[in-house]
């Protein structure tokens, strides 16, 4: 389990024991109830938050229709991304699926470190690669594999997700029509 | 056929600036070091530029012409981006993972392009002082675009996407052909031809 920023931003660079500290004076740890709302649509996503423990979805609503982004879980970064990076309204809703214990980052605490210079900016182009990379692959794969094909990698690579996540979430994330989940779970089940 | 100019008129270095400065302080010095790493590609028009499993070795700007990015799937193309003037374009997981390149970047007109090796941009991120942020707010622009093209796609009816992109981009119908751009905004060719309609009323 991770313990916060300081080892999920130690990735990009071996990181002193002064900036370790500095990095946990500024996260804060949050803990939120099931289904509650991190951010809401319309508000400014102020927070990178982490997940540390419990399981988060963001998604925006079509209609009545809840359509999933992203389900997030331990050891992940969560956030209304492009609302945090332009200070523009959210589009979407964060909100937990689990109860769920966060280690946060504001944008104000960001900014600070990368005002400290060219290591600390060298961090985040790192992980806004990273960023970018994951967004790209995701949108690669909605486009080139098939529905089961989406399902049996999801199924491959994150099983603990298919029981902790219920159906219609998954079938709304992986872009799958309800019928066709309970088809494809059976045959992977059998 | 293709060209590469070495030394990148200013003319148009300053053109790719002004693009550059809208989203984050390019310092005249730090111009001028950017400026000596890059080049200036020529492509005709219908060139690959980058193919599935080649490596992608740049990071491009579009300073004139068009440029489109599409994935394979069976036997159609799946356009992801259309480049103008301005428009950074390359395959970005290629280039930034050095893993071969799961897309195709192929001019649609003539092109120039304002061209960094991936050598040369390692170096520039070594030597020059603010170069990294520079690379940040670059790659973070890149990322808030792709969120919100995905967002648009998601959210919006075909109808909606359609005539949101006419808006915004009214000359593209002119200059991309028409199965690209029902392909880029994911509309089926036929409705495209009916939605047509709807912007020659206006």
């Amino acid at each position: 389990m991770l313990t916060g920023f300081q080892e999920w931003l130690g990735r990009y660079a071996v990181l002193t024991s002064t900036e370790l500290d500095l990095l946990s004076e500024m996260q804060e740890v949050r803990t939120f109830d099931k289904r509650v709302r991190l951010t809401d649509i319309g508000e400014i996503e102020q927070y990178l938050s982490l997940v540390v423990n419990g399981l988060v979805q963001k998604y925006f609503l079509r209609g009545k229709e809840q359509v999933i982004k992203d389900i997030v879980n331990e050891g992940k970064v969560v956030s209304s991304s492009v609302s945090f990076f332009t200070k523009q309204p959210s589009d979407y809703i964060v909100e937990t699926i689990e109860p769920t214990t966060v280690v946060s980052i504001s944008r104000e605490n960001l900014e600070k470190l990368f005002q400290l210079g060219d290591r600390w900016e060298r961090i985040g182009r790192l992980m806004m690669t990273d960023f970018l990379i994951e967004k790209e692959y995701w949108l690669l794969d909605s486009i080139r594999l098939s529905p089961r094909e989406r399902f049996l990698r999801f199924f491959k690579e994150q099983p603990d997700l298919v029981q902790r996540v219920p159906q219609k979430y998954l079938a709304s994330y992986l872009a799958i029509k309800p019928e066709t989940f309970s088809r494809l779970k059976h045959l992977a089940a059998g | 056929m293709n060209a590469v100019t070495d030394k990148v008129d200013p003319v148009f270095f300053n053109f790719a600036l002004d693009y550059l400065q809208r989203y984050f302080s390019v310092s005249p010095g730090q111009a001028e070091t950017m400026m000596s790493y890059c080049k200036m590609r020529h492509f005709d028009k219908r060139m690959v530029i980058v193919d599935e499993g080649d490596m992608e070795d740049h990071l491009n700007m579009v300073v004139t012409g068009l440029a489109r990015k599409f994935a394979r799937r069976g036997k159609s193309e799946i356009t992801l981006q259309l480049a103008t003037e301005g428009h950074i374009v390359h395959s970005e997981i290629s280039f930034l993972r050095r893993v071969p390149s799961p897309v195709v970047v192929e001019t649609i007109e003539p092109t120039t392009l304002i061209s960094i090796t991936y050598k040369g941009a390692m170096e520039v991120l070594d030597l020059m002082p603010g170069a990294d942020k520079i690379a940040r707010l670059l790659v973070t622009g890149m990322y808030i675009k792709k969120e919100e093209r995905q967002y648009k796609q998601l959210h919006l009816t075909t109808r909606e996407r359609f005539l949101e992109y006419m808006k915004n981009h009214p000359h593209m119908l002119q200059r991309v052909p028409q199965k690209y751009l029902a392909s880029y905004l994911n509309i089926k060719p036929e409705t495209f031809s009916r939605l047509k309609h709807l912007v020659k009323m206006q």
